[in-house]
């Protein structure tokens, strides 16, 4: 038999993001209520449209009960024990990175997104967000010569605000779900991106989200909008310290695409997971939805999902435009006690719209890994198509791999197909492996790798590695 | 008086036999008289069709059903829910034999008294409602057994609950055809539990048939020992609220089961099919597939969940749910399930939805086959899958021919 | 029992192995030597633990040694995990040679080139330089470079499979190449091919074992040896005639042969 031990060793691995930036804070008392978000808008000079979003988000909030349905099982969250904004203490407007306090760019050159001028990384431009606030975009001058905007939602409030009024919430309304209304209320920072009408956008944009404090919420809030004939490849990654308590996480991303223009999506998720024993960890309860608005518009997510104590994750696409595109390509891997649920939706409605589904699901230790999912066929969806493949591989007898797709249809002239499997990685295979001299941890990985292949030859090539870097270091231990 | 008010007044005491049982199942009821709409296999039933089928005027006794003659057999041995007498049939290699009230309040009681989860509303209503008379229990053993049909079925304007046991002892082969039939505007609740033990095998059929605007509300609860075989071909149409909800739970794993399902809806019916395989130990089998067809302004739905825990290693599962739509107005929900936490299974589901193959219909149209009648060929063959594996029944062309017109 | 003896260091010597698995015992004592140059063939029934041979000198886990000694060139290696067998040069083609989705074939047979190679010293290819070296291996088996762009053995027939195992062997160049059923399910060209990529690779320095049930492939490569397993034991040995013989009479005779040992 194979030894279960060993398997699980080799996907054990210690969080190396596991640090503590030191320094000073700007935290504001711990709590929720009108008064809290006022303050927030008010930190932030925000319009007055913006405060009535957030207070409306609140009260509808306030009446809203704390979903159950994704079979979580965790220690009730306590809203009022949550500080909603905290920032690092800086000089007033940063108007360079020279001015940036040095220990923010160091936290960042540690977690391998280095910042300043010379070490930043080519061909991708990063918004370093550090708990609620945005410290830092590079290559802002060389993409606006392309007309992009690339900058943090705070600065899109008050440098774009039409765009803001216009699009913010259009996608995911306030009264969405509790997560998304409590983001609306609270959100600090974010990204925010704008690519004009046929333009490609010159290089790949990337947000970094930085936990640091172990008693503030992050609330942040990503919008990209694509113009007619547009594209736009952005990736997020996220990192976080370890806390013996759990932090809440709870994001909105929000795409539109117009006509033509395309989005692709891509998510490496490294949040801080909790020790073994389950203690600690990042609670990510985050909306994601995307609206193919345009004809022929395509959304595509990509998501490599190994951190996080509990995630909560469906990113989504709308399929309103004739022949328009949604895609979501996900890896998620769980171990010790985490618990993960996450899945997508395909909305068609538009004629022709077409989507593709492919999720890997791997569990080890304790954890348990669902895929969750809905495809809906609109009345008027005719003509469209969805593929879907679930797959999961378990490692252990401890583990549990869940499969629950939701297919809705009121279309007669569209198709839908879903396939689902389980496997292992099985003793044999192992063996063959090894009989040709490699070794077991990089057998183990070289299968994990393989059984995410699918997945992984969506993500954009930087990031390719860097998931399967991730995934083979998550693989990597001691053997024996 | 009515199903609801029957229940709410606490008028039930049918028999003072089955009164414990009776009295569980009602005061659960009163709590809730409807299903809780938060409920994930109630979420989509549509309720008012759920209330007016409880709308009947409750009815103690049974009547003889009307059978068509392609549902006769003219081998098997006949039984109907309702109106048996107390029987005992004995031949020198085999017995059926009826199970008596002590016996049978046992084993409900087991199912929904000292249970650890929740009995269905399904059942408590069913059980609520069940007289002695329409209540039946036998215990089959032996060996070249005939092959059996038993009828439920309700009568016109009425509401009539029945509940039916079959114990299939060790080693027995049976082949059984269930058959239940709805009158115009009734309603039937129907109960069966199935107890099959080591390495007995039922071939089960079970061909639901309304007249429309009857409903149906048929749970089917199975318990196979290691070694059994378990064969379930059912059909369920022409109801303007079907609810079929299966239940097998393979209790040592080591069993086989096969599942061949099909459902029809036209009009503005909502029929449905909620299965929930569990394998409580290892080296079960499972062979599912579920058809479905959703005319009109119809709704379907296919629930089917597979539940593999920790002790249930070497499973074999597969479930495939086909679903054709073939209007524009009709709805089609499917929800495969895995739940897995053993890690040496093997585990597949699938699910599609379309329409009807155009490359066949216009193969067979450029041949000179009218659209309907290519149509017509292509869901005979849809059809013929599922009648072809229903055990005892005679006159499957025939039945074909009555459920394509 | 075995002639050709060279005084020199033999590749490989099993001791009195007994080997069991899942408590059945299936391996009750078999002595095999084998010298450099040397090509043995083992004969016997299914079920007669001819492939439980191979799976214990390569190091199946699923497989407990009780008693006895595998040697492979003076070195015990009985506690050595499968991976440390290999790249010190000891090859199991497998009977039937698994399936893995997702991994591409070229991939993992660059990994485990140079894992051979990295043991041996050998400077590691970089996938250029692999390139070139495994085109020059594939005219052995005939096979197309496509094959590599696939996932291991995944969708392969039966005769690509074992093609594929014949080309592993060429890379990794292995000093005892264990070839078990190689010859199953091949039709007679596929046969040729790996038999004629298998003499390409023997070679003085190596040893080679044919486990097979048939005359054929004994016909297309040439054993100095040729033993008879019957029920977890060698029963008897000789040179190619010994083949001949049985592929004459049967098995049947050796059924006499066991009850007599």
């Amino acid at each position: 038999m194979i030894n279960e031990n060993l398997v699980s060793n080799v996907v054990t691995e210690p969080y190396k993001y596991g640090f503590v930036t030191d320094i000073e804070t700007e935290k504001i008392s711990k709590g929720l209520n009108e008064e809290i978000i006022r303050l927030i808008s008010r930190k932030k000079d925000e319009p007055e449209y913006l405060l009535n979003f957030r207070l409306k988000a609140f009260k509808k909030w306030q009446k809203m009960e704390e979903p159950n349905w994704a079979d979580l099982g965790y220690k009730k969250i306590d809203y009022q024990d949550i500080i909603y904004y905290s920032a690092p203490k800086q000089k007033e407007k940063k108007s360079s990175l020279d001015e940036v306090d040095p220990k923010l760019l160091e936290t960042f050159d540690k977690l391998g997104i280095p910042l300043t001028e010379q070490k930043r990384l080519t061909n991708v431009a990063v918004d370093a967000v550090f708990d609620s606030v945005s410290i830092a975009t590079t290559y802002k001058e060389q993409l606006a010569e392309h007309g992009v905007i690339f900058c943090s939602i705070s600065e899109a409030v008050k440098e774009h605000s039409a765009l803001i009024e216009k699009y913010l919430g259009s996608v995911v309304p306030a009264s969405d779900n509790y997560f998304a209304a409590l983001n609306s209320a609270v959100f600090s920072d974010g990204s925010f991106v704008y690519i004009p009408k046929g333009v490609e956008c010159p290089m790949d944009l990337s947000s970094y989200f930085r936990i640091n404090s172990g008693d503030s919420g992050q609330f942040e809030r990503t919008l990209i909008i694509a113009e007619e004939s547009s594209t736009v490849s952005y990736l997020e990654g996220c990192t976080a310290p370890m806390f013996d308590t759990n932090t809440l996480h709870a994001a909105v991303v929000e795409l539109i695409a117009l006509d033509n223009a395309s989005i692709k999506y891509s998510t490496v998720q490294n949040w801080y997971a909790g020790n073994e024993n389950g203690v600690g960890g990042i609670f990510n309860f985050v909306t994601k939805r995307g609206k193919c608005l345009g004809k022929k518009s395509k959304i595509s997510w990509s998501q490599v999902e190994t951190g996080s104590a509990i995630t909560w994750k469906y990113p989504s696409c709308i399929l309103l435009g004739e022949e328009s595109i949604g895609e979501f390509y996900s890896v998620a891997l769980t171990n010790n006690l985490q618990q993960a649920d996450t899945g997508t939706k395909m909305i068609h409605i538009g004629a022709k719209t077409k989507s593709t589904i492919v999720s890997k699901g791997i569990s080890a230790g304790k954890s348990s890994n669902s895929y969750r999912g809905l495809v809906k066929m609109g009345s008027k969806a005719t003509g469209s198509r969805n593929y879907s493949q679930c797959d999961s591989m378990l490692i252990g007898d401890q583990a549990s791999a869940n499969t629950f797709p939701y297919i809705q249809s009121q279309q007669p002239n569209s198709e839908v197909e879903h396939e689902a499997s389980t496997c292992r990685i099985s003793e044999d295979q192992l063996f063959y492996l090894q009989s040709r001299g490699i070794e077991f941890e990089e057998a183990v990985s070289m299968m994990v790798s393989g059984f995410c292949r699918d997945v992984f030859n969506q993500l954009p090539m930087e990031f390719a590695a860097e998931a399967d870097k991730l995934l083979a270091l998550k693989l990597e231990g001691s053997v024996g | 008086m009515k199903i609801i008010d029957y229940i709410t007044e606490e008028k039930i005491n049918l028999s003072t036999n089955l009164s414990k049982i009776q009295n569980f199942c009602a005061s659960k009821l009163r709590e809730t008289p409807l299903p809780k709409s938060q409920s994930e296999t109630w979420r989509i039933s549509n309720k008012q069709k759920l209330s007016s089928l409880l709308e009947y005027q409750y009815d103690l006794n049974s009547y003889q059903p009307n059978i068509p003659s392609y549902l006769t057999s003219k081998k098997a041995i006949k039984i109907n829910v309702g109106n048996a007498n107390q029987f005992n049939l004995k031949e020198n290699d085999w017995q059926i034999k009826e199970l008596n009230t002590k016996e049978i309040n046992f084993l409900i009681e087991e199912k929904i008294i000292n249970n650890n989860s929740e009995p269905t509303w399904t059942n408590l209503l069913n059980h609520s409602l069940v007289s002695e008379e329409n209540l039946l229990g036998i215990k089959i053993s032996g060996e070249n057994i005939p092959p059996l049909q038993i009828f439920c079925n309700s009568k016109i304007n009425h509401f009539n609950a029945k509940t039916l046991i079959l114990l299939i002892d060790e080693k027995t082969t049976v082949d059984l055809l269930q058959v239940n039939l709805g009158d115009k505007n009734s309603s039937l609740s129907l109960t069966t539990y199935v107890w099959l033990e080591k390495e007995a095998s039922l071939n089960h059929g079970v061909i639901s048939l309304g007249n429309g605007t009857s409903n149906l509300l048929n749970s089917l609860d199975v318990v196979q020992k290691i070694g059994s075989n378990y064969k379930l071909s059912t059909i369920q149409m022409q109801y303007d609220f079907a609810r079929f909800e299966v239940n097998i739970n393979q209790s040592e794993g080591g069993g086989h089961t096969t599942i061949r399902g099909m459902q029809v809806s036209n009009d503005n019916e909502q029929i449905g099919t909620y299965t929930k395989v569990v394998f409580n130990g290892p080296k079960g089998y499972l062979d599912q597939l579920n058809k479905s067809l959703a005319n009109d302004k119809s709704h379907s739905i296919f629930d089917g969940s597979i539940i593999v825990p920790k002790n249930a290693q070497k499973t074999d599962a597969a479930q495939l749910s086909r679903n054709l739509l073939l209007s524009n107005t009709a709805k089609i929900d499917t929800k495969p399930q895995l739940e897995i936490i053993a890690d040496d299974v093997k585990c597949k589901h699938g699910a599609t939805i379309t329409q009807l193959n155009e490359d066949e219909l216009f193969y067979m149209r450029s041949r000179g086959l009218t659209f309907a009648e290519a149509s017509k060929l292509q869901l005979k063959s849809y059809y013929k899958e599922i009648i072809d594996s229903i055990p005892v029944l005679e006159e499957g062309l025939e039945l074909l021919n009555h459920l394509i017109n | 029992m075995q002639e050709k003896m060279t005084g020199k260091e033999p590749l490989l010597e099993i001791k009195n192995i007994f080997a069991s698995t899942e408590d059945l015992t299936i391996l009750k004592g078999v002595d095999i030597t084998i010298q450099p140059g040397e090509i043995h063939a083992i004969m016997g029934r299914n079920g007669c633990g001819k492939s439980t041979l191979s799976k214990i000198i390569a190091g199946h886990p699923a497989y407990k040694i009780n008693q006895g000694s595998i040697t492979f060139k003076g070195k015990n290696i009985k506690s050595l995990e499968p991976e440390e067998r290999a790249k010190s040069g000891i090859f199991l083609g497998f009977q039937y040679p698994i399936e893995i989705p997702g991994v591409s074939n070229l991939e993992f047979l660059r990994v485990a080139t140079n894992a051979r190679r990295k043991f041996l010293k050998q400077q590691e290819l970089d996938t250029f330089e692999f390139e070139d070296l495994v085109k020059e291996k594939l005219e052995l088996v005939k096979m197309d470079y496509a094959f590599l762009n696939r996932s291991i053995n995944q969708g392969f027939s039966g005769g690509e499979k074992k093609r594929n195992e014949i080309l592993q062997m060429a890379l990794l160049n292995p000093e005892i190449a264990i070839l078990d059923e190689t010859d199953s399910g091949l039709d007679i060209d596929a046969l040729r091919i790996v038999a004629s990529g298998i003499k390409k690779i023997a070679n003085k320095e190596n040893g080679i074992i044919l486990i097979t049930h048939y005359q054929r492939l004994l016909d297309e490569i040439k054993p100095d040896f040729v033993h008879v397993m019957a029920n977890g034991q060698i029963i008897k040995t000789g040179d190619c005639k010994l083949a001949l013989e049985l592929e004459k009479n049967g098995y049947e005779w050796t059924d006499q042969l066991s009850q007599d040992s």
